[in-house]
């Protein structure tokens, strides 16, 4: 037997590798064996084969739209001439935080795995790809090792999600504990119904972890910004309002319709949360075809966005294209800003055919009229007392990812019960979905379910 | 100094109960001359509490040790006298036989069987002392001053180390009932420094059959297809008999409320812990006061006796108390005591002292199995035995040592929970210590581990051809419910959808029909190719079945394994120092120092290490390899 044996770390870890923020890049790091078909799925080209140490330009799809959302520059380090030693693929994307985070959930949907604090260091180390040999370097990098890791502990020890998660924790217990007494203990005089309403309390578990990992997109929300895009037809003024919400003339104003021909970002500050706004090209049915690739790149946006913002010109009548764009915002949060009330032809009443429940805001762009109506109503939905109230958000993607695996281990085990399979394999779930919870709050082991199977039933001959 | 031996063995085994009997039978298998010292021949294989063999998780590690080529799992298929398959509707890896031994029958056959195994010596004698020299073993002390000389020696004491038996207020010092306690052996393990602690068992009044009131208990037969503990077992020839369960009452309970004084467990007068999964009635009564009855089993203890154990009545109240309180019991009325139920303590040795391979990391050569290491069971006792008999010899032949991992054998998480976790109370197996219980079936434990027995030579021939055959059996057996398959334009598939109501599409295939709740191993068997059918056995169909229904969650957990568990196999250093190593709190120091892991897996279970002490212990490791290689 060897002194030491290594296993070759079997899943793929992804991560942002520059610091988080926007900035003019953002380089998305994959490490393991997957990182090059990970690659493969995510520039929807299964035969991407890179030359190592070259630099590619690739569009990047979104993994549910299959729509291009960035083109990144790739970069393919082979196995062992990388970092970690393993095969390593670099994405460097445009630096909006929004559009990283995307693609990053596109590559945990594919199966990444997003990584612990310093594993790319740890499995760089693991497989000797680091020259351990300097001591100072070695120091450094065990205290950059413990202080991150010290950090995390402390947070989850103390921390609000530990605490959170414990009810949820106990619950599981509660449902285990009875059912692994009827498998273990069938000689035993055990009440008989151990599956009572088991079912419910599974559906009622799985809904509250999967709560808890949607406030990972409001706890995004509040960290990254909101994503709001002003949407409608060429020349209804999107770009003046975006101009006015900014305060600054950054976009091209012309009366030419279709001038903007590319999304521009900036980021505005209304009572504290940071909005990403985003102004894109009218969509039109052109058939430019430079305008064309800007329209595809707004239903883009819009399926991108968290919120919509669409603008009409409130000086004329609502037109088919007009009911066009706000069907497509009609899948997210939108409100309407009706524009030019400045003149004279502006009517309200355009409003009341539109039969929509989202709030019409009247904004005159040149006269920034309604502009301060218009920004409390893009912050209202995130604003809502529950929002402030439960200040609670799961802000890591490695948290996020957990709990998404632990509801749905919950809701396997759910689906199990339904089909009437047996009790081991509806356990087997329940303990996956402990394990994931264990990678949180810290192992539940045998040791701790059985204690309290012996609390709670008179088991043994 | 040349010191004299009255006589020369490789390995000598100390105590013939389950574990030191599988130890002495492997070791003298695989060619070493083997000495199994015990107290009384007659007691060879002695079932000191329950006579039965088995259960869930127990009947498990029984399957296992027999497919390793142990030697209970078939002892036990020739004495069983009533063989039961518990939990069989439930899933097939939380089913496990249970047998009822005829008691003096399984001692007689072990005696038989160790007596006809080739370089097994059965020594009478009580061992006294270890002979130690240069911190490795020698040989033994024995009380009538032989001196007995072993390269290796398997110390398998059970309950005798300085036992101590309780029957109310009345103790004395006894290694089981009316036999003498090794006391002399207890006191000088304390001198070598073994960290030694204190455990207490129990166990229930044997009644005479004859004033029992049978008629009064609800009869539990035993099954009609029995199923053996045994791979190479083909039948069971005992015949079966009826065990009957009965319930205590109320009235039961308020004697033993109003005499609890009387109980050493709640004088004081018993400090140590015994096991919670088997408690005595007092503390059934005391601890669940809700609880209107509890469940008795009345088991015969064999054919040719009229003694029955009382399972479920384990007590130490005093003996004229048990009387009192059996009489309070229907059926029971005018039943008399055999022998007392009384309680036990013993002493035994904090098993995170061990190596993985079951020898103490204190002097070389010797290895401890069995209660010494806190568990419980026979079970659980005859596998370690047979481990430490394993690696006593091929220490003794200088080949490589053998443990089996968590993932492969409940014999495996076993030996791993005891070195790296030690024991609070007895340790009993449960299916839950595993996390891989599907992987874990009792009827895969051939093609699990039946290999490693062949390795050592531990499977005769024909037993290997059985395994063989077997293998090759359910490799064909699978591959026609894979490729048997009905399509519309047949008419059983039209048969088969109204059975389990659902569309089965274009075409089901007998594998896919299986997974269906509704089917059952008898509607699946009607639908097999009729050209097989007399060839295909219930087992063998089940065994093909569970393979089938499991590979699916094995190999989703298994995914799940690697993504949190893929430094696990990293082994620690065994000279490791913790303290030294910088970001470990003092905490964690005491707690890694405590539990000793051998693999960096086994960290994770330790409770109460912190995520970030597994970064750093992990970050450590590699840093340290950098260095020594």
């Amino acid at each position: 037997m060897r002194p030491f044996s290594f296993t070759v770390s079997a899943d793929t870890i992804v991560a942002l590798s520059t610091p988080p923020g926007r900035g003019a890049i953002g380089v998305i790091r994959l490490s393991g064996k997957d990182a090059l078909e990970l690659t493969r799925s995510i520039t929807l080209d299964p035969e991407f084969n890179p030359e190592p140490n070259r630099v590619f330009l690739k569009a990047i799809h979104d993994q549910r739209s299959g729509e291009v959302i960035d083109r990144a520059l790739v970069t393919y380090f082979k196995s062992p001439h990388s970092y970690t030693g393993e095969d390593v693929v670099e994405l460097s994307c445009h630096g909006s935080p929004p559009l990283l985070l995307s693609v990053i959930d596109s590559l945990l949907f594919f199966g990444a795995r997003a990584a612990d604090p310093g594993e790319f260091t740890l499995r760089a180390l693991t497989s000797g790809h680091l020259n351990l040999t300097q001591a100072e370097a070695v120091r450094d990098l065990i205290d950059a090792q413990t202080h991150a890791a010290v950090r995390q502990a402390a947070q989850q020890l103390g921390g609000e999600l530990s605490a959170r998660l414990q009810p949820i924790k106990d619950s599981l217990l509660e449902i285990i504990v009875p059912l692994e007494s009827s498998i273990e203990f069938v000689e035993d005089d055990l009440p008989a119904d151990v599956s009572h309403d088991l079912s419910k309390k599974l559906s009622q578990l799985a809904a509250e972890i999967n709560e808890m990992a949607d406030t990972f997109r409001r706890g995004r929300l509040l960290k990254e910004g909101i994503r709001a895009t002003l949407v409608g037809r060429p020349n209804v003024g999107k770009s003046s309002i975006f101009n006015g919400l900014l305060s600054a003339d950054r976009a091209i104003v012309t009366e030419i319709p279709g001038t903007t021909r590319d999304t521009l970002s900036e980021i505005i500050n209304i009572e504290g949360i940071p909005i990403l706004i985003t102004d894109t090209a009218g969509v039109r049915t052109a058939a430019d075809k430079i305008e064309q690739l800007g329209i595809e790149r707004t239903r883009r946006a819009i399926s991108d966005a968290d919120f919509i913002i669409v603008v009409l010109d409130g000086s004329q009548p609502l037109t088919a294209e007009d009911r066009m764009i706000i069907d497509e915002a009609s899948d997210n949060f939108f409100i309407i800003a009706l524009n030019k009330s400045d003149l004279a032809s502006f009517h309200t009443d355009t409003a009341l055919n539109l039969m929509v429940n989202s709030p019409i805001i009247s904004v005159s762009a040149k006269t920034k009229d309604g502009l301060k109506d218009l920004c409390t109503a893009i912050i209202k939905p995130f604003s809502s007392a529950k929002m402030y109230e439960d200040s609670f958000v799961i802000t890591s993607a490695r948290h996020y990812d957990l709990l998404r695996l632990m509801g749905d281990a919950i809701d396997e085990s759910e689906k199990l019960l339904q089909q009437k399979m047996g009790e081991e394999l509806i356990a087997t779930k329940l303990y996956q979905a402990l394990q994931f919870l264990g990678e949180i709050t810290g192992e539940t082991t045998p040791e701790d379910v059985l204690s309290q199977i012996f609390s709670t039933f008179c088991i043994g001959k | 100094m040349r010191e004299s031996f009255d006589e020369d063995f490789d390995v000598i085994v100390i105590g013939a109960g389950h574990a030191g009997c599988e130890a002495a039978s492997v070791s003298a298998r695989m060619g070493c001359e083997t000495a199994l010292v015990t107290l009384s021949l007659e007691m060879i294989g002695q079932m000191s509490c329950n006579p039965a063999v088995g259960g869930i998780a127990k009947g498990h590690l029984v399957r296992e040790l027999d497919a390793l080529g142990g030697i209970m799992g078939r002892i036990i298929d020739r004495t069983g006298i009533q063989f039961r398959l518990l939990n069989r509707s439930r899933g097939p890896a939380v089913q496990a036989p249970r047998a009822q031994a005829d008691r003096a029958l399984y001692r007689s056959e072990m005696r038989h069987t160790l007596e006809f195994t080739p370089n097994l010596h059965l020594r009478q004698g009580l061992v006294i002392d270890l002979i130690i020299n240069d911190g490795r073993i020698r040989g033994v002390l024995l009380q009538d001053s032989r001196r007995l000389r072993a390269k290796a020696v398997v110390l398998a004491a059970g309950t005798f180390l300085n036992g101590l038996v309780h029957t109310g207020r009345s103790t004395y010092q006894s290694g089981r009932a009316g036999e003498p306690a090794s006391i002399e052996l207890a006191e000088n393990l304390k001198k070598l420094g073994f960290p030694v602690g204190r455990l207490k068992t129990g166990t229930p009044p044997r009644l005479d059959g004859r004033t029992i009131d049978w008629e009064t208990f609800e009869p539990q037969s035993a099954d009609e297809r029995p199923v053996p503990f045994s791979f190479s077992t083909e039948n069971i020839e005992q015949p079966q008999i009826t065990c009957f369960i009965g319930y205590t009452n109320e009235r039961v309970h308020q004697t033993i409320r109003d005499n609890i004084q009387e109980s050493p467990l709640y004088s004081g007068q018993i400090k140590s812990v015994g096991p919670r999964y088997c408690p005595s009635i007092e503390d059934k009564v005391v601890k669940f006061p809700s609880k209107s009855r509890h469940q008795l089993f009345l088991e015969p203890e064999g054919h040719n006796t009229s003694e029955v154990y009382l399972n479920g009545f384990s007590t130490s109240l005093p003996s004229d108390l048990q009387i009192e309180l059996i009489h309070k019991i229907p059926g029971l009325d005018e039943a008399k005591i055999i022998r007392p139920g009384y309680a036990i303590e013993y002493d035994f040795i904090d098993p995170r002292e061990l190596t993985p391979f079951l020898q103490t990391t204190r002097i070389q050569g010797l290895f401890f199995a069995g209660q010494i290491n806190g568990t419980t069971g026979y079970e659980e006792a005859a596998c370690q035995g047979f481990l430490a008999g394993l690696n006593a010899t091929l220490y003794i032949q200088k080949r490589h040592v053998f443990s089996l991992r968590r993932e492969e054998a409940y014999i495996g998480v076993l030996i791993n929970d005891l070195i790296t976790q030690g024991v609070d109370e007895p340790y009993r197996m449960f299916t839950s210590r595993a996390e891989n219980r599907l992987m874990l079936r009792h009827d895969t434990s051939d093609y699990r581990l039946s290999p490693y027995g062949r390795h050592f030579g531990l499977l005769n021939n024909q037993q290997w051809n059985q395994f063989s055959q077997r293998r090759d059996r359910l490799a064909r057996l699978r591959n026609i419910l894979i490729d048997s398959r009905f399509t519309p334009s047949d008419s059983k598939y039209h048969e088969i959808t109204d059975l389990v109501k659902r569309d089965l599409g274009d075409s089901i295939s007998l594998a896919s029909l299986s997974q269906f709740p509704d089917i059952n191993l008898k509607i699946l068997f009607e639908y097999l190719p009729s050209n097989i059918k007399q060839n295909v056995t219930f087992s063998d169909l089940e065994t093909v079945l569970a393979d089938l229904l499991y590979e699916g969650y094995i190999y989703s957990s298994h995914q799940i394994n690697e993504k949190i568990k893929h430094y696990d196999d990293l082994i620690i250093p065994t000279n490791i120092n913790y303290a030294q190593i910088d970001g470990l709190s003092n905490e964690m120091v005491e707690r890694l120092n405590r539990a000793r892991p051998f693999k960096f897996g086994n960290i994770r279970q330790i409770p109460g290490i912190t995520p970030g002490s597994l970064s750093t212990l992990l970050f450590y490791l590699r840093n340290r390899l950098s260095h020594h290689v």
